[in-house]
C-alpha cells in the first residue's frame, strides 16, 4: 500500500489518490508475498501429513483405551483424547487424510468436466455455447449444498460419490472461467496462425488454448478446494459426510455435543482449527495468485 | 418491457430445468417405492407375475402377494409410467398446490413444508438483520480511513471471518454463550415470538458474521469510489462535517453492489441455515429434510428441495429486475 504521501491530515476523509490505489483490485506489485508462502507452507506440511499417515510414529486413531476418556491435551496426547479416549492428534491426521481427499478430487472434477465444458463452450461458440451456458447457468441455479444432498441422498454417502458430488459443484463456476478465458484468447493471432497451418480444432484447443485457461484457473482450483472442504463438514452436519472413515468436518460433528463439548471442547475445537487454517490457507493462496495472475473476477460468488 | 419478457422466459426456463433435475435425479438415482414396499421393490415383479419365478421376499405365504402390492403402489405412484410423463404428471400437482404426501405419516408435504419452512426464513431474516447492521457501520469506519490501522486490520478480519465454516462459527459460539456462560437457551424455544427471536440470536449470529464480512468487502469498495466523486469535494468545500456526507451523500449511491451480492450470498445462507438448524436444534426445514434423508422419505425430500430451489431462483430473479430499475444501463446487455 501507498504510504500516505503527505504523511498530515489523518483525520479526514479518504483523499482520492489513496482511494484509487485501493478501488483498483490488482495493485501493480507482482509479488506473491510472504502470507503466500507460509499459506503454501501450511498445506505441504498437513499434505505430507496425511500422505505418510500409516507411516508415522502415531497412535491408531480408531483405538479406543489409549487415553481416558476425554483427557485434556497435554504431554501424552498432545491435542487430548476424545469420549472413546482416542488420540486426537492421530486423527486429526487420519481425518486431514479424508477432507483432503475430498476437496483434491472434488475440484480435480470440477476442473476437468468445467474446463472442458468451458473450453469447448468459447472455442465454438453459437448454439454449442448456448447450451452449455444454461447449463451451467441451470446449475447455479440450485444452493450447492441443496444440490449435494440431493445427490448424496439418492446415491450413498461413500467417499467417491461425495467428492464427485461436491465436484458438480465447481463445474459452472470453473466452466464459466474457462469459457470467458477461451473467448479472449480464440481470436488472438498464434491461433489464426495455427488454423491457417491446418491444426485440427481438437489440436488447437489441446495445444494452444488450455495452456492459456489452466493459468487462471489454478487460482480457482485453490478457492474450490478450501469450498469442497468446507460442504463436506457441512455434509457432515446433514448426516450425509463420507460414510467410510472419518474426515475433519465428521470430527466436528462427533465434538459437537452438548455434553462433549462441556466436558472436552477440544474434540471439536482442535479439527476445527485445523479445518479454519486449511481453508484460510487455501483462500488466501488462491486469492493471492489471482491478484498475482490478474484473473477477472468472475467465478465463484457466494457459495 | 422486453427486458422483462425476457427475464421472465429465462425464469420459467430455469425453474423448468431445476425441478426437473430434482424430479429426475431422485427418481434416476433413488427408489422412490423404497418406504410404501420396502426392499422387496428389487425384487423382478415382471417375471414373478409371468409365473417364471417365485417370489422371493418372503413377505406373505401367498408367494405373488408383495409383487401386488408393489404393482399397486407402482400405478399409485404412477411407476409404470415413462419418466417424462411422470414428471409431468408431478409438475400438473406441483402447480395445484400439490406437493404429494409423506411416505411415513401421511401427513401432506405441503403441509410439512408450511410448519417447518417460517422458521428457517426467520432464522434467514434475523441473519440478514445481524449481517447488514454489522457490515454498514464497519464498512464506513474502514472506508473513511482507508488503508489506515482500523481499516487494514478489519481487512485481515473480514478474511479470517470467511474462512471460518457456518458450522465452526456455530459450535464455537454455542459453546461459550450456551455451554460456558449459559447466556441462551440450548434448545429452540417455540413459545412466543419474543422467545423464538431470542433463540434465533446465536444462529443468526452464525450466518451474520460471515455475511457482514462479505458486505464489509462490498460496501468498502463502493464506499472508497464514491468518495472520489466531485460532489464530495463539493460537500466538504461547503463546510458540511464528514458524518453528514459520508450518511447522507456516499452511503446511498454506494449500496448498488449490496443489491447484487444479497442474491449471490442467498445461496450460501441457505444452505449454511440448514446446516445451522442442526447445531441449534431449530425445527425448520433443515431438519425436516434431514430427518427425511435418513428415513428415505422421498416426497418430503423432493419437496423440500424444490421449494428451496424455487425460492431461490425467485430470489435471483427479483435481485436482477430490482436491480434493472436502480441501473437501467444492465437492461440491455443479455
Amino acid at each position: 500500500m501507498t504510504p500516505d504521501p503527505s504523511g498530515t491530515d489523518s483525520g479526514s476523509l479518504t483523499k482520492p489518490e489513496e482511494a484509487f490505489a485501493s478501488a483498483s483490485a490488482p495493485r501493480a506489485r507482482r509479488r506473491l508475498g510472504f502470507g503466500f508462502w507460509l499459506s503454501v507452507a501450511w498445506m505441504a506440511v498437513v499434505v505430507v501429513l496425511a500422505v505418510l499417515a500409516p507411516w508415522l510414529p502415531i497412535a491408531d486413531p480408531d483405538e479406543t483405551g489409549f487415553g481416558g476418556r476425554l483427557d485434556a491435551p497435554g504431554w501424552a496426547a498432545w491435542f487430548g483424547t476424545d469420549t472413546n479416549g482416542r488420540d486426537m492428534f492421530a486423527r486429526t491426521i487420519w481425518g486431514a487424510r479424508v477432507s483432503l481427499t475430498v476437496g483434491f478430487i472434488a475440484i480435480l472434477n470440477g476442473l476437468v468436466i468445467g474446463g472442458f465444458l468451458g473450453l469447448v463452450a468459447g472455442y465454438f461458440r453459437g448454439p454449442v455455447d448456448r447450451i452449455i451456458s444454461f447449463g451451467f447457468f441451470a446449475l447455479l441455479s440450485f444452493p450447492g449444498l441443496v444440490l449435494a444432498l440431493l445427490i448424496i441422498a439418492s446415491l450413498g454417502s461413500s467417499l467417491l460419490v461425495v467428492s464427485m458430488t461436491l465436484g458438480i459443484l465447481s463445474i459452472a463456476p470453473v466452466g464459466r472461467l474457462a469459457r470467458a478465458t477461451t473467448l479472449s484468447f480464440a481470436e488472438r493471432e498464434f491461433v489464426h496462425a495455427s488454423r491457417v497451418l491446418g491444426a485440427t480444432h481438437t489440436r488447437i484447443m489441446v495445444r494452444e488454448l488450455l495452456p492459456n485457461v489452466l493459468i487462471p484457473m489454478s487460482a480457482l482450483a485453490l478457492l474450490g478446494m478450501a469450498l469442497a472442504i468446507v460442504a463436506e463438514g457441512g455434509l457432515a452436519f446433514l448426516g450425509l459426510s463420507v460414510s467410510d472413515g472419518f474426515s475433519w468436518g465428521k470430527m466436528i460433528l462427533l465434538g459437537s455435543a452438548p455434553r462433549t463439548l462441556r466436558d472436552g471442547p477440544w474434540v471439536a475445537l482442535v479439527p476445527i482449527g485445523a479445518m479454519f487454517l486449511t481453508v484460510l490457507a487455501l483462500n488466501y493462496a488462491g486469492d493471492r495468485l489471482r491478484q498475482y495472475l490478474d484473473v477477472r473476477e468472475l467465478a465463484f460468488g457466494g457459495g | 418491457m422486453g427486458f422483462l419478457a425476457r427475464r421472465l422466459a429465462a425464469l420459467l426456463a430455469v425453474l423448468l430445468t431445476v425441478t426437473a433435475l430434482a424430479f429426475g435425479s431422485l427418481n434416476v438415482l433413488g427408489d422412490p417405492l423404497f418406504n410404501v414396499v420396502g426392499f422387496v421393490a428389487s425384487v423382478d415383479c415382471d417375471a414373478v407375475l409371468a409365473g417364471e419365478i417365485q417370489d422371493v421376499s418372503g413377505q406373505t405365504a401367498g408367494g405373488r402377494g408383495d409383487c401386488e402390492v408393489i404393482e399397486a403402489a407402482r400405478r399409485e405412484h404412477r411407476l409404470d409410467r415413462s419418466l417424462p410423463v411422470r414428471y409431468g404428471y408431478w409438475l400438473g400437482d406441483i402447480v395445484r398446490g400439490d406437493l404429494g404426501t409423506s411416505f411415513k405419516n401421511e401427513m401432506p408435504v405441503r403441509q410439512v413444508i408450511g410448519e417447518k419452512l417460517p422458521k428457517t426464513l426467520l432464522l434467514m431474516l434475523v441473519a440478514e438483520v445481524f449481517g447488514l447492521a454489522i457490515a454498514v457501520p464497519w464498512a464506513v469506519a474502514a472506508a473513511y480511513r482507508a488503508n489506515r490501522a482500523f481499516d487494514r486490520v478489519s481487512t485481515v478480519g473480514s478474511f479470517g471471518l470467511l474462512a471460518i465454516p457456518n458450522f465452526a462459527m456455530g459450535i464455537i459460539l454455542f459453546y461459550f454463550f450456551v455451554v460456558r456462560w449459559q447466556v441462551f437457551p440450548s434448545r429452540f424455544e417455540d413459545t412466543d415470538l419474543l422467545a423464538r427471536l431470542k433463540s434465533l440470536v446465536l444462529p443468526g449470529l452464525t450466518l451474520g458474521l460471515p455475511l457482514a464480512a462479505t458486505y464489509q468487502r462490498v460496501l468498502r469498495t463502493d464506499l472508497i469510489t464514491t468518495l472520489q466523486e466531485d460532489f464530495v469535494q463539493m460537500a466538504r468545500a461547503k463546510g458540511m462535517t464528514d458524518r453528514w456526507i459520508m450518511f447522507r451523500h456516499v452511503l446511498r449511491p454506494s449500496l448498488f453492489s449490496l443489491v447484487t451480492v444479497f442474491g449471490l450470498t442467498t445461496a450460501g445462507l441457505i444452505g449454511g441455515a440448514l446446516v445451522v438448524e442442526q447445531i441449534f436444534s431449530i425445527p425448520g426445514l433443515g431438519r425436516a429434510v434431514v430427518e427425511a434423508v435418513i428415513r428415505d422419505d422421498f416426497p418430503i425430500v423432493l419437496g423440500s428441495v424444490v421449494v428451496i430451489a424455487t425460492g431461490f431462483v425467485v430470489i435471483n430473479f427479483a435481485v436482477d429486475v430490482l436491480y434493472s430499475f436502480i441501473d437501467p444501463r444492465v437492461r440491455r446487455d443479455a
